[in-house]
Formats: structure tokens, sequence, C-alpha cells
């Protein structure tokens, strides 16, 4: 019984010794897939930084982020804090309905306020006056339709709209939350499927009072890479990848995109993005703070601006027919007091679009 | 450092353990001496100093105690060390607190000294404080090691969050010790018991626990979810250091004295304070209780002690009027107690009625001021205008249901009698798969999650 003993002894010794030389042989590795971002390095050790303790926090975040078959652990702690323990979420993102999503919970009056301010300075100082037809539209993000329907707790999305609609009095306000449901949004991800929001950009059309695009015009082409959304790398759960589509027309194969920052010009789908880390930044690129797309097809006299969050990537194309030229402003990387050096304002029709998401968290909108 | 960390677990502990079986016996404490500052500088680096200056005051004047012959010149430095350890512990615990609340009384406009509270200073202090007043009541000899006396107080297992082990009860070990198999194998499970302990479940109610404090929308049923979570959550965070402390030493080998032995089955808060941080408990009773007289003194007088050593046992775990009011509520039960006699009612009624004092008090402890669990215990009982569930109150509790049924059901020796009854034959072979079990999902959550706070590391 003793020998037995020192053998159990051993094994589970040996598992810890397998695991630490893991720790200290794996050469590390530069980036996680799953989670879209660099990892920690070895940090350089120097007396100062041993001295202030920084040494020691970067040591620690390099071992987490290069422990030997990381996501391998982060996949067994996330099966045990749901399936033994049975967790609700982890690190904040839920399973429902065979989609992923986060709680967003609750509402932060304070940060639709500072949304919605930003927003009204801007009319007030370039939009006022100058006869542009503005509409604002608010997205809901996944959890409108999946939490409370499965007992996640959910914000109070009524009072957020009511809040926007009435900060932009000055605006058509477009509500869109029956013209969605949970298909319309990536399983894996936080965004809206293109292919499912035609009915979406109808809707803006018609307020806007532009040419309404049909879907008929479009033809869905199937991304041949397999899209992992954000949420499936945070979740740590296996989940099925996402079929990504674009919809293609002969308008949106004419059009161009020009990014005042690189410099660069793409069509409207970067389809380069597709053998990057994430597979939505095909949509006009991705994150941009200024884009300017051309539309030859398009009416010579109308223009639209459209004020925007990630959501916007994928629903802008489908506004362009009626517009010759479309600019595409994020004020998250672009700073709204900036603006006219670089935006002039003559009219054009405006829109706001804007995620619950980023409106709940607006402290990057400036 | 802590314990429950990947450095901890796969970069500085097997360094250490290959290195100290590895050198000679001889070299052994200076091995524990080293890796111990290396331990402490890593996440105290601005401290180190003074605790190494206090090994050196309290290894002088213990040496000169004893070897000293007039009893007044002991007595003068045992008078030095005191005044010196524990106007070190005062001047960086507890300064500010007397500071502020002078200020409060007499309404002068003073300066904070703002300064960071070295880890473990408490703990350490109170070991060094155990070890000279035993020099000079000769209990145990001096020691004359600078090495042996620095790795007993430096000790890396029990350098930041205890258990109190004193000098007396490791002196013979410091000098000449054994580690076998045995020891590896029952140090190893006692290790990896109490990081699970700490990182599945005190860190889960931990977790649930600050959703509370965050929530803008508190019922009635989250207020007990919170206490009952944050009461089970200080005895696992607690329990499981004493643990991985307890089993790090029986590795080295060292038998330190138990800390916990199941408290929450205690059927009356004396009890429970002889079975919940054993060692503090001992330590007040033995070096300040017993000294001002104990019992054995006129009622009004042991009114005095009882609530003096309580107030301090409170102040100990903290320079806020919380620890200080939640010190003296125990104080104040155990007096009743002892007037009331309540081991006359049913035992189910006392084991009810102790687990509510026990609880009200951890939500007194757990208040960032004593304002704020206040309004924690009206919540409790519906005194706050709360109403009795929420959605976010439903989706917790659902949430957490298991963790909080898993950590009743740990409090009680449930386990550890189901365990006992396995057959040897089986035991052997199932307890290493679950201790490799528990590595491995220790690790999984390590490597995941980031919230991570010893709650006692503060004291």
């Amino acid at each position: 019984m003793k020998k037995t003993r020192i053998i159990g002894t051993l094994c589970v010794a040996a598992v810890w010794l397998a695991l630490t030389l893991g720790a200290w042989l794996d050469p590390a590795e530069e980036i996680s897939v799953s989670e879209r971002r660099k990892l920690a390095q070895l940090p350089s050790v120097s007396v100062k930084t041993v001295l202030d303790g920084r040494f020691m926090k970067d040591f620690e975040s390099y071992t987490l982020d290069q422990f030997p078959l990381r996501d391998a652990f982060r996949q067994l702690k996330a099966l045990v804090h749901y399936d033994l323990f049975g967790q609700k979420d982890n690190n904040g993102i839920y399973l429902a309905d065979g989609s992923a999503a986060k709680l967003e919970y609750p509402l932060n009056e304070d940060s639709i306020s500072h949304a919605v301010k930003k927003f009204d300075a801007i009319y007030r100082k370039y939009l006022e006056g100058t006869g542009s037809s503005v509409a604002v539209t608010v997205v809901p993000d996944k959890g409108y339709y999946l939490a409370e329907a499965n007992g996640y707790p959910a914000m109070d999305y009524e009072k957020l709209f009511a809040l926007v609609r009435e900060g932009t009095s000055w605006a058509q306000f477009v509500d869109i939350t029956d013209l969605l449901s949970t298909e319309s949004y990536y399983a894996t991800d936080t965004h809206w499927r293109q292919e499912q929001i035609v009915n979406v950009a109808q809707r803006l059309c018609e307020a806007l009072g532009t040419t309404v695009p049909k879907a008929e015009n479009y033809t869905a082409e199937e991304v041949e890479q397999p899209f992992y959304g954000v949420y499936s790398g945070q979740a740590a759960i296996p989940m099925d990848a996402d079929i990504m589509y674009l919809l293609r027309s002969p308008i949106l194969d004419g059009c161009t995109v020009y990014n005042h920052e690189t410099g660069k010009t793409t069509p409207i789908y970067d389809l380069e993005k597709l053998g990057g880390w994430d597979l939505y930044e095909v949509y006009l690129s991705g994150a941009a703070a200024l884009l300017t797309i051309e539309n030859p097809q398009g009416d010579p006299d109308r223009e639209l601006i459209v004020f925007r969050d990630s959501f916007g990537s994928s629903i802008v194309p489908l506004l362009l027919d009626g517009y010759s030229t479309v600019t595409v402003v994020d004020i998250r990387y672009l700073s709204s007091e900036l603006l006219g050096n670089f935006v002039d304002f003559h009219g054009q029709d405006v829109l706001f679009l804007y995620s619950t998401l980023v409106l709940n968290s607006s402290s990057t909108i400036k | 450092m802590l314990f429950s960390s990947i450095p901890f677990l796969y970069y500085f502990l097997p360094v250490v353990l290959a290195v100290y079986f590895l050198v000679p016996r001889s070299w052994r404490n200076a091995v524990l001496l080293m890796a111990s500052l290396v331990f402490y500088d890593w996440g105290e680096p601005r401290y180190l100093l003074l605790m190494v200056g206090t090994i050196l005051v309290f290894y002088v004047c213990g040496l000169g105690v004893g070897r000293v012959k007039g009893a007044g010149q002991r007595k003068v430095l045992l008078i030095l060390s005191l005044v010196i350890g524990l106007g070190l512990l005062a001047v960086f615990k507890y300064a500010d607190f007397f500071v502020e609340n002078f200020a409060a009384m007499t309404g002068l406009n003073l300066p904070l000294l703002k300064l960071a509270l070295p880890i473990g200073i408490s703990f350490y202090t109170f070991q060094c404080v155990s070890y000279v007043v035993d020099v000079y009541r000769g209990t145990v000899p001096a020691q004359r090691s600078p090495i042996a006396f620095g790795a007993y107080v430096a000790l890396f297992p029990q350098l930041i969050a205890g258990p109190i082990v004193r000098y007396a009860d490791i002196a013979r070990e410091l000098e000449n010790r054994h580690a076998g198999w045995e020891d590896l194998q029952i140090g190893l499970r006692r290790f990896l018991v109490g990081l699970g302990k700490k990182i599945l479940l005190a860190n889960q109610l931990g977790e649930l626990a600050g959703i509370y404090r965050a929530s803008g929308e508190k019922s009635l049923v989250f207020c007990w979810m919170y206490a009952i979570a944050f009461s089970l959550q200080i005895y696992f965070d607690f329990s499981g250091y004493s643990d991985m402390a307890i089993g790090l030493g029986r590795i080295l080998g060292f038998h330190f004295n138990e800390n916990f032995n199941y408290p929450y089955l205690s059927k009356s808060v004396t009890e429970f304070w002889r079975r919940w941080h054993m060692s503090l408990g001992t330590w007040f009773r033995d070096y300040v209780y017993i000294p001002m007289g104990g019992s054995r003194v006129r009622r009004g007088r042991w009114v005095c002690n009882i609530l003096t050593v309580w107030m301090l046992t409170g102040l100990w775990h903290g320079a806020s009027w919380n620890f200080v009011v939640w010190g003296l509520f125990f104080g104040l039960l155990l007096m009743l107690e002892k007037w009331l006699k309540p081991e006359r009612l049913p035992g189910l009624v006392r084991h009810g009625y102790v687990v509510l004092a026990v609880v009200i008090s951890f939500v007194i402890f757990g208040g960032e001021n004593l304002g704020q669990a206040w309004q924690d215990i009206l919540g409790m009982f519906g005194a706050g205008g709360l109403p009795l569930m929420t959605v976010q109150t439903a989706y917790y509790l659902r949430s957490y249901a298991v963790i909080l049924a898993l950590s009743i059901l740990g409090a009680a020796p449930l386990v550890r009698n189901l365990s006992n009854r396995i057959p040897e034959k089986i035991a052997v072979v199932l307890e290493p798969i679950a201790m490799i079990a528990l590595l491995l999902v220790c690790s999984a959550y390590l490597v995941d999650g980031s919230f991570n706070p010893f709650l006692y590391f503060r004291f």
C-alpha cells in the first residue's frame, strides 16, 4: 500500500513537473487567435522595474498568456464553470438559443447622456440650418432578443431608446427593433449579418427619402473562411463557426472606399481582411475614423454622412444606391470638435447609427 | 506573490523545492530564508528592508533577553523589542486611522501619512512578539543562528497570511527536520485542497459579493445572498490559505498547528472562536488576555479584559471602525454566553444562533465603513425598503446556487467523512486522480481569470 501511495504521489508530482517544464520551455506565442490580441512576452529585467514592481506584474501577465495549452485550459475552465458549477455565464458571456451573447446590464444612463450630448453638439455645430435631413437609429445588441427570454438580466432598452429619441428631437428617430431577431446576428459574434439587414437598410433609406434598395438586386456570396466571432474566443466554449456572406451588386462592385488616415483606396469589401483575425473587417476594411465612398452610379446631387460604430460597416454598403458620395465618420477615432477640418457640411443627408453596446459604454465617443 | 498564481505554482515553488532538497540539510534554512526574501520582495519590494530590520531587531533583542542575567535589563530589552515591533505596526497600519479620528474629534486639519500597508506585517510582528516574550518567560531558548531565526520569521509558507506560527512550536524543526514521502504526499494533498478552496470556492463567492456591492438593484434576497457568500468566502479564502501554508510546511518538513476546524459547526460563539483562526485566538489569549488577569479577576475587570482583547482582535484585522465593532460584537456575545448559559437550548437552535451571529458579524466586517455595513444589515431584515427579489437577484441566485450549495457542504466535514469511508485500496488510487484533476482545474481557472485577491493580505 505504501508503494501505491508513493506511485500516486509521484503521478501528481509528474503532472505538476510536466506543466512546469511546459511553462519554462514552450516557445512564446505572439498572438491569441481566439481572443484576437497580442500575448504578453517575457519582460526585460532592470533594477528600476524590479524595484517599482513592474517586472513582477509583467512577468505574471507573461506567465498567464504563455501557459502551455492555454486555450485548452481556458476551455476546461469554461466547461467546469458551466457544467459543474452551473454558472450561467463565463466572463460575462452566456450561451442561449445556440448563440453567444454578452451580459449588457444595467442601463448606464450617464453613458447614454454623454453620447446624446455629443450627437446634439454635432448637430448644433455642423448641421443646424444647413437643410440636412437627419435620421437617428439605435441598433439593439443581441441581448435585446435573447436575454429576458432566456432568464438573463437585460438593460432597460425602452428607456435607452426613449433617452436617445428625446435627446435628438431635431432628427427623425427610426425604430428598427421589429425588423431584427436573434437570427439577424452571428451566433459567435456581436455584429449583425449583412444578408439579414436589407430590410433595415430599406427602412433607413425610406426615412432619408432616398432610393430604397431592392433585395433582389443583391447576390449573397459565401465567404470560404469559417467565421469565429469575438464571443467564441471569450466564451472559450467550442462553438460552430458562422458562415459569412457578402451582398454583391453591380452598384457595389463599382464603388470605391477612400480611407483618409491611410490614404488607401479599396473596394467595398476588402478581401485581404479575410486572411486576418476578424473576418468582419471585410466590410469597409473594419475600424476607420473617416472614409469617403464614391458611387459612380449614384445620384450626383445626393450625398450622405453616416456617423457610426462597427455595426455601420456592414449596413452602409446597403445605403449607397441613391448617393454619389457617402462620408462615413467614427467619432470614437476622430474628435467631433475637429470634424469641420475634414468634412464639408453642406446639406447632405445625415444618419446617426449606433448600437446599444456603444451607447451604454460611450466614454470612447469624442 | 500569491500561492494561487501561475508564477508561484510553476516557477517559484518548483525551483525552491528542487534547490531545497538538493542542497545539504545544513543549508536548508539558508535556502528557505533566501527563498522567503525573494517571495516577499516579489510582492512588496518597498518593504523588504522593513521586514529584514524587524528580523534583526528581534534576533538581537531575543539573544539579549536570553543571555543577560539581570531581570531589569532583560525587561528593558523585551520592552525595547516590543516598542519597536509594535511601533512599526502602529505606524504602518494604524497611524492614519488614529490621525483621522483625532482630527475628527478636535476639528484639526492634520495631514495623513498615507503609507501602504506592508504585506503580512501583522503576522510576522506577532510571530516576533511571541518569540521574544517566550524567550523572556524562559519557555524557549533564544535562537543563536540569525539564519534560522530569519527563516522562522520570513518562512514563505506562512509569511503573508498566517497561520501565526509560534517559535516554540517549530523551534526543534528549525534545527533538525526530516521530510519524507509521507510528508510529501500529505503536504501535496493539503496544499491542493487549499488551492481548490481558494480558487474554486472563495474566488467565485468573492465575485458574487463583488456583484452585490456594485449592484444598483439590491433586494432582500440579494442582501442575504451577499451575507452568506461573503461569510463563506472569508472562510474558504483564509482556511484555504492556511491549508496551503500547512501543506507547504509539511513538504518542507515542518508541522504547523491547525488554524481552522470547521468553525461553522459551532454551537456557541465561544466554540466558534476555538475553531476559527485558532492561531490568532490563542495568541491573544496567551499574550494579552492571561497577562491581563484573564477571567480570574473581579467581574468588572473581567468585562474590561474581554472588551480590550476583542477590540484588539478587531483592530488586528484592520484600521477601521468596522473591525473594532466586529471585535466588540464577538466580545459582547462571549460575555452573554457566559451569563446566559445557552447550552441549555436545543443544539439546532444554538447552531442557528451561531450561524446568524457570524453571518451578521461578517457583514459588519465586509462593509467599507460602518454606514455601509448598517445598510446591508437593514437590507437583510427588510428595513431598507428593498424589494424581496429582482430579475438580477434571480439570475445570480440561479447562477451561483451550485457554488453556494457546494460551499455550505464544504464548510462541514462531509467530504472528509465520506473519503474516510472509502476503502484504502480504492482511496490510494482515487486520491492522486482527484489531486491531478484539482491541479488542472485550478490552473485552468488561473489561466483564464484574474480575480484572485487574498482577503487576509490586508491584515
